[in-house]
């Protein structure tokens, strides 16, 4: 092995990488604006639906009530809601989400309330659609905020103190670093969004420098230039490693920047208290550290895509065999956001998963050296291993001059 | 060691394993489990040598075994059997020392980076075949004056025309001034006058630095106008070594005397030229050819009864023309009597 003929391989194939615009764009453009789209683009676009949802005053039906015309009276008087005349239909005008709630008084409610029986309300909803959750909850809040008055009241009426219905306060403090709280909530995301960075940025590089190559006849010449075929190998696997790792890196900067620009967004879309308790922070050590456990990843992606492109005839032919490889790496990926799944040492040997893992824990704060220490050492293992078939397949005339 | 041959080939064979496709829809998922397999004879035990300072013109159809010999000379293939050596080296064994001593063009592709100006691939090589700055510079001068390079080698190689790119391609090949020179296909797709350049570049460099040359062509001008010795295979197997010459003397058969009539009036006294074994065709109004085995009829005698039947203006006599005789070797005539 030459290092002097590796780079020579290397700055060449660079050269033509980087006039090649179908890899110039995964490469740059798409991890530059990718990121901005997914973080500032997605957190504006949930807090204008929910801004503007909360703003509509949902339509709301009494049912019953006929002999209740206090809460009947009282309901009317809110003004976050909007009632409308009762219908039998109720059910299916929530359903076509004409209104969004409807609220069932049983009979006898005033009365039962000023005699102190219990009475049993029963609301009606459209689970998981965002104006009717909101509309039940203010519902809920108000019949809450009714109990609330009545116990007092009553309280009141015996000269018994607040206190007594309230034996125990509980005061939530977070104790968690910031980084903590932010891990929970992007950590599983942005290792995930970098790992497959790392490959998409790969592919193209991959598929030129070895079916490309095969397509445009160059392969035979580069082959009978006096550069061993290993150092062949590594030349190419560097350059597509570069696009891998530049990929990456790009993303990485780029979402900071987005997160930075986000967070002030959020923070004016969104009223100041609600904000605040959205703490954004990532410490650049850990986004380092990440970085560190992908590049074993890195490396076996580059050599794994340079294999599987080289058994290929076409750049068509070696993007068909690329697109399930993408997969591969996407369940594994999706897996590791999975709640409760944690990383263990049986996980930490899978790739992919085992750095999404890891990654989602350091950017937690929370250095498991053990774990750390397997997942790079298995991490660098499978690259190895990937990179010696590749070197391997560059020996086999019947990969290299498939007919 | 004087006049040993630069290469020495030894029953050389290529075997390829290339998957049989079963035919429609049926045969083809049939195919995605279970693969039938038959080996194909590329090469087929060919033996030859070539000294020092020849150019040998290697021809065959297509698919006849040409690019893989190429391939196995050049060290990109491993023969299946057979010996093989080549200015020194086993080509395949010492690959990276013994390409440093060869040159190699390989007509249809280009070793020049596409999107890159031809100046900066030649530099790229310079490095990988570690040749001196001086040496570089001399050699480009040299390549500019037969070739005229200066003109576009700040040019990227995808705006180039064909036959630019076969020049540069020819200068890359030569930039570390190889004694040995392969060309598979060099005129493939070239016009006429671009072909003229590149074989007289040929020419040029093979009177001057005495490099040997190979070069596979389907383009026989290229034979008859560089080589005087031809080799020629078909379906792996060397069916003919030696000079041009002695193949043209030994099968070409056919002679045509082409004649072109002094009016009009004399169209009626052609028929007494007519006999048996002679072929009589009109090219045009005034121009007629005649055909004959040169085995029965005497050129002379021929002429001389043209001359004294009808008045002519013009007379030209002509080979058979040469991709017909191959084209008869093709379709597998016998060619022993020329290799006895």
């Amino acid at each position: 092995m030459k290092l002097r003929d590796i780079g020579i391989i290397y700055r060449k194939e660079m050269k033509d990488t980087l006039r090649d615009r179908r890899a110039l764009i995964s490469m740059i453009v798409v991890p530059i604006l990718l990121m901005p789209l997914l973080t500032i683009g997605i957190g504006v676009l949930s807090a204008e639906i929910v801004g503007r949802a909360m703003e509509e005053i949902p339509k709301v039906m009494i049912l019953g009530g006929a002999d209740s015309p206090n809460i009947t009276a009282e309901l009317r008087a809110q003004s976050d809601i909007h009632v409308v005349p009762a219908g039998a239909d109720y059910a299916q005008q929530i359903e076509d989400k004409r209104i969004r709630a409807a609220v069932e008084i049983p009979p006898g409610f005033d009365a039962s309330l000023a005699a102190g029986t219990p009475a049993t309300i029963t609301l009606y909803d459209y689970k998981n659609d965002l104006k009717s959750s909101i509309a039940a909850d203010r519902l809920q809040k108000f019949f809450r905020d009714l109990g609330d008055r009545t116990v007092r009241e009553r309280l009141e009426a015996q000269r018994l103190p607040d206190s007594l219905i309230h034996p125990i306060e509980v005061n939530e403090q977070n104790a968690a670093p910031p980084e903590k709280a932010t891990g929970e909530l992007i950590g599983g995301i942005v290792p995930y969004f970098v790992i497959l960075l790392c490959l998409t940025g790969a592919i193209y590089p991959a598929i030129d420098l070895t079916a490309g190559e095969k397509e445009r006849g160059t392969m035979e010449t580069i082959l009978s230039s006096p550069v061993s075929r290993t150092d062949l190998v590594f030349g190419k696997f560097l350059t597509v490693l570069t696009a891998s790792l530049a990929t990456a890196f790009l993303a990485v900067l780029s979402m900071a920047v987005s997160f930075g620009i986000g967070k002030t967004l959020l923070m004016s879309l969104t009223d100041p208290g609600q904000a605040s308790g959205f703490t954004l922070s990532i410490n650049p050590g850990s986004v380092a550290a990440v970085f560190v456990m992908v590049l074993p990843l890195a490396v076996l992606f580059s050599a794994a895509l340079l294999a599987v492109a080289l058994c290929a005839k076409s750049y068509k032919e070696a993007q068909s065999y690329l697109q399930p490889m993408t997969i591969l790496v996407l369940v594994p990926g999706i897996v590791s956001l999975l709640p409760g799944v944690d990383l263990n040492a049986r996980l930490a040997l899978i790739p992919v998963l085992n750095t999404s893992l890891v990654s989602k824990e350091i950017l937690m704060g929370t250095y498991h050296w053990h774990y750390i220490a397997l997942i790079f050492i298995s991490s660098c293992v499978y690259a190895a291993a990937a990179l010696t078939i590749a070197v391997r397949l560059f020996e086999r005339e019947d990969v290299l001059f498939r007919t | 060691m004087p006049n040993s041959p630069l290469i020495s080939v030894r029953d050389l064979t290529k075997n390829f394993r290339s998957a049989h496709r079963r035919e429609g829809l049926w045969g083809g998922i049939v195919d995605l489990f279970h693969r039938e397999y038959r080996t194909v004879e590329a090469v087929s035990k060919i033996s030859f040598e070539i000294e020092p300072g020849e150019m040998v013109g290697y021809i065959g159809p297509n698919g006849a075994g040409k690019s893989t010999t190429i391939k196995m000379l050049t060290g990109i293939l491993v023969p299946s059997s057979g010996e093989l050596v080549s200015n020194g080296f086993v080509p395949w064994r010492e690959r990276t020392a013994y390409v440093r001593t060869i040159g190699v063009v390989f007509g249809q592709r280009t070793q020049l980076w596409w999107d890159i100006a031809v100046i900066e691939s030649l530099k790229l090589l310079r490095r990988i075949y570690d040749v001196s700055q001086h040496d570089f510079d001399e050699r480009i001068e040299t390549f500019d004056q037969i070739l005229g390079l200066r003109d576009y080698l700040n040019t990227p190689v995808r705006k180039l025309s064909l036959g630019e790119r076969m020049r540069c391609d020819l200068a890359a090949a030569l930039l570390h001034n190889p004694p040995l020179l392969f060309l598979d296909e060099p005129t493939i797709g070239l016009d006429v006058v671009a072909k003229d350049h590149i074989r007289h570049f040929l020419r040029a460099i093979n009177q001057r630095y005495r490099t040997t040359v190979l070069l596979t062509t389907h383009d026989l001008d290229d034979i008859e106008e560089l080589c005087r010795r031809i080799m020629i295979i078909d379906h792996g197997r060397l069916l003919y070594d030696g000079p041009l010459a002695l193949l043209k003397q030994k099968l070409l058969r056919t002679k045509q005397v082409k004649f072109a009539l002094r009016d009009k009036g004399q169209l009626p006294q052609l028929a007494a030229i007519e006999r048996e074994g002679l072929k009589l065709e009109r090219v045009d109004e005034l121009t007629w050819r005649i055909s004959f085995d040169r085995t029965l009829f005497a050129t002379a005698d021929l002429i001389r009864q043209i001359l004294g039947t009808v008045e002519i203006r013009d007379l030209l006599i002509e080979d058979e023309p040469i991709e017909e005789l191959i084209k008869r070797i093709y379709a597998g005539e016998a060619l022993h009597e020329v290799n006895t």
